[in-house]
């Protein structure tokens, strides 16, 4: 009788199991849209099309759009062989290259910004060689492409490091067996097994770059990205000011985020 | 002789996995890899392979060291317990990307990836992806691509043990038909003793990083060089005993003397060994025909197995015998005699596990066996 009638309770309560999660997640979601909203709705106050087409304005998104690729790139070339030695191999200190790794991201990023500047500003003997040589490391495009790396790159490092992890060290086993070496098999199997991750990593490095402000702040408050104009009209003008470069910036990383998931074939952004 | 392994030793760290380990392969032949899970196989095959550099020891393949060598510049084919195609590509393609990176022409390379896929019986499947095969056609697929290339020696590591039952003794004759078809030199690595005895033609046994007993299927089931073959290659009785006399050997199980014709060591008298005796060796007798080498005792427990039935008789306090037996069984608490055939008593000293009784030839053996039906 009792256990009959546990029985029954138990499967009554079944129904509403995932209410008290549903109900928790359902908070920070609207948490999430409500800005996007409230800030959206604002759009129709401002002149988008007449913001953007003043020369700061357009200079701003060149910049963005010229550095925002550059440091991307610079972040997959070197960050992803990064990611793989990391995944595959084990070594005194691995930890210690882990937390290097990770520590860009922890850090404040205006922070970040002015460490870069010890390290790399015109009176450091790098930054002044650089600037001798017509080459200056801050306030120019080579300086925001170095906060941008800075800044974002550990992104593409750890996506790309949980792709590689992911696959299965007997596939790249069986790639040498058949006739291929570490170079080859990597070419063949590593990496496109471990695609839609490194892909995942690459678009969340780009969005992260393309909206890198603290640190470019710091290290190249001119010449203008789209944050930095951001910032400046802000000062100068309110919210109503940013709202077509703000615009413009989230269109460009929702254009640039649906091309990879549908030309990369990945399902989210995170589903490794 | 194609695979050659010479004093093979490997350490992870301080840990031994490997110890001094030799075997070689002949042209052709299958020769089986066994032992339990930890016993150093997987090292064994890595070390083959080239994906692990052996602290110690060479591997050589048909006369060539290449325990330096990369495992892309030596020819071993490997199949995995899981499964390693590539999903990215087709099945075909992964049958043709070990030929691709050897200078084969193209159009021979289509050719070859016809005639291994139709050796699988799998060539209407020639452009499905890896996900779309069950998992039977899975391994057909990687052994056909593993043997595409033709390679010195196939790996095969514990190729079916993540398949169910029914599978796996269907794709075990599919490797026996396959290999004989191919000729191809094999190494066949598996924890099931039942899978190695059925494919072998020679058994290579391993214990805790050792070679445990080399040799014919048969051979080491029915005179186990070691008390570990005896015991991991098919059922075993074991007990302990002490020596009494040397010329014939003579040991003592409780107030029981056991004397094997035949048999002399030098061993001291007194010794402790330990015997071991197959229950499909032993008979029952109803009690008091007692013969030279014959255990009188009491029947404990009875199971039946369908085909068969295992019957439990207690020899000694603590001693207990399992005999299988397809007649009808004794009851329980019944006393019967068991009857031990010499050749089917393996005694090892109890030190160094040094195999005692003589490794009988089949046709040493029959003198020595008893006449009697069987039953």
């Amino acid at each position: 009788m009792s256990l009959d009638r546990s029985t029954r309770l138990r499967t009554s309560s079944r129904a509403p199991e995932l209410l008290l999660p549903a109900l928790l997640g359902g908070l920070i979601l609207v948490y999430f849209a409500l800005p996007f909203v409230a800030f959206l709705s604002r759009t129709g106050t401002a002149n988008v099309v007449a913001g953007l087409s003043t020369p700061a304005a357009q200079g701003a998104i060149r910049n963005s759009l010229l550095t925002a690729p550059i440091s991307t790139a610079i972040a997959t070339v070197l960050g992803v062989p990064l990611a793989y030695v990391l995944a595959r191999t084990s070594f005194p200190g691995k930890r210690l290259v882990e937390a290097l790794v990770i520590l860009p991201l922890i850090i404040p990023p205006v922070v970040g910004g002015a460490m870069l500047i010890t390290a790399v500003g015109r009176f450091t003997p790098i930054g002044s060689a650089a600037t001798a040589a017509g080459v200056p490391l801050t306030d120019s495009l080579i300086g925001v492409i170095l906060a941008q790396t800075f800044v974002a790159a550990p992104f593409v490092v750890i996506t790309a490091r949980a792709g590689f992890g992911a696959v299965d060290e007997r596939l790249e086993q069986a790639s040498r067996s058949l006739g291929y070496g570490p170079l080859a098999t990597f070419w063949n199997v590593s990496l496109p097994l471990a695609r839609g991750a490194i892909l995942a990593g690459i678009v969340l490095t780009f969005a992260r770059a393309i909206g890198e402000f603290g640190a470019t702040m710091m290290v190249a408050y001119n010449p203008r990205t789209m944050p930095t104009r951001i910032w400046v009209d802000f000062i100068a003008g309110g919210i109503d000011a940013i709202v077509p470069l703000a615009l413009a910036l989230l269109v460009i990383t929702l254009v640039v985020l649906s091309a990879v998931q549908r030309f990369g074939r990945v399902p989210t952004v995170i589903d490794e | 002789m194609t695979l050659e392994l010479d004093s093979l030793t490997h350490r992870y760290g301080d840990e031994l996995a490997v110890d001094d380990v030799s075997f070689g392969i002949e042209s052709g032949e299958l020769v089986a890899l066994l032992g339990p899970s930890g016993c150093g196989k997987t090292t064994i095959v890595q070390a083959i392979t080239g994906h692990v550099r052996p602290t110690s020891g060479r591997v050589r393949l048909r006369g060539t060291d290449v325990t330096d060598t990369p495992p892309e510049s030596r020819e071993v084919g490997i199949v995995f317990q899981r499964s390693t195609l590539f999903p990215h590509m087709t099945v075909g393609e992964n049958v043709a990307y070990g030929l691709a990176a050897r200078d084969i022409e193209p159009e021979r390379r289509e050719q070859l990836v016809d005639e291994y896929l139709e050796l699988v019986d799998l060539d209407d499947q020639r452009t499905a992806l890896p996900e779309a095969l069950s998992g039977g056609q899975r391994r057909r697929v990687e052994l056909a691509r593993a043997i595409a290339p033709q390679p010195d020696v196939l790996v095969l590591d514990e190729p079916l043990s993540a398949l169910d039952r029914a599978l796996r003794e269907r794709l075990r004759d599919e490797i026996a038909r396959i290999q004989r078809e191919t000729g191809v030199t094999t190494l066949f690595v598996t924890h099931d003793q039942e899978e190695a005895m059925a494919l072998a033609d020679r058994l290579v046994v391993m214990n805790d990083g050792d070679v445990s007993g080399i040799g014919a299927p048969r051979t080491l089931y029915e005179s186990p060089p070691t008390p570990f073959v005896a015991s991991f290659l098919g059922r075993s009785n074991t007990f302990s005993a002490t020596l009494t006399a040397r010329q014939p050997m003579t040991v003592a199980l409780g107030d029981h003397e056991i004397v094997i014709d035949g048999t002399e060591t030098d061993r001291p008298t007194g010794s402790d060994v330990t015997c071991h005796l197959r229950p499909d060796a032993l008979s029952i007798r109803p009690s008091g025909s007692d013969r030279a080498l014959s255990l009188p005792g009491e029947v404990t427990r009875i199971a039946d197995l369908g085909r068969r039935y295992d019957v439990t008789v207690r020899v000694e306090p603590g001693v207990e015998l399992v005999v299988e037996r397809t007649a009808a069984p004794p009851t329980i608490g019944e006393s019967v005699t068991v009857e031990l055939p010499s050749h089917a008593l393996s005694i090892f000293s109890g030190e160094e596990n040094e195999r005692l009784t003589e490794r009988a030839a089949p046709e040493a053996r029959s003198q020595f066996d008893d006449p009697r039906p069987q039953s």
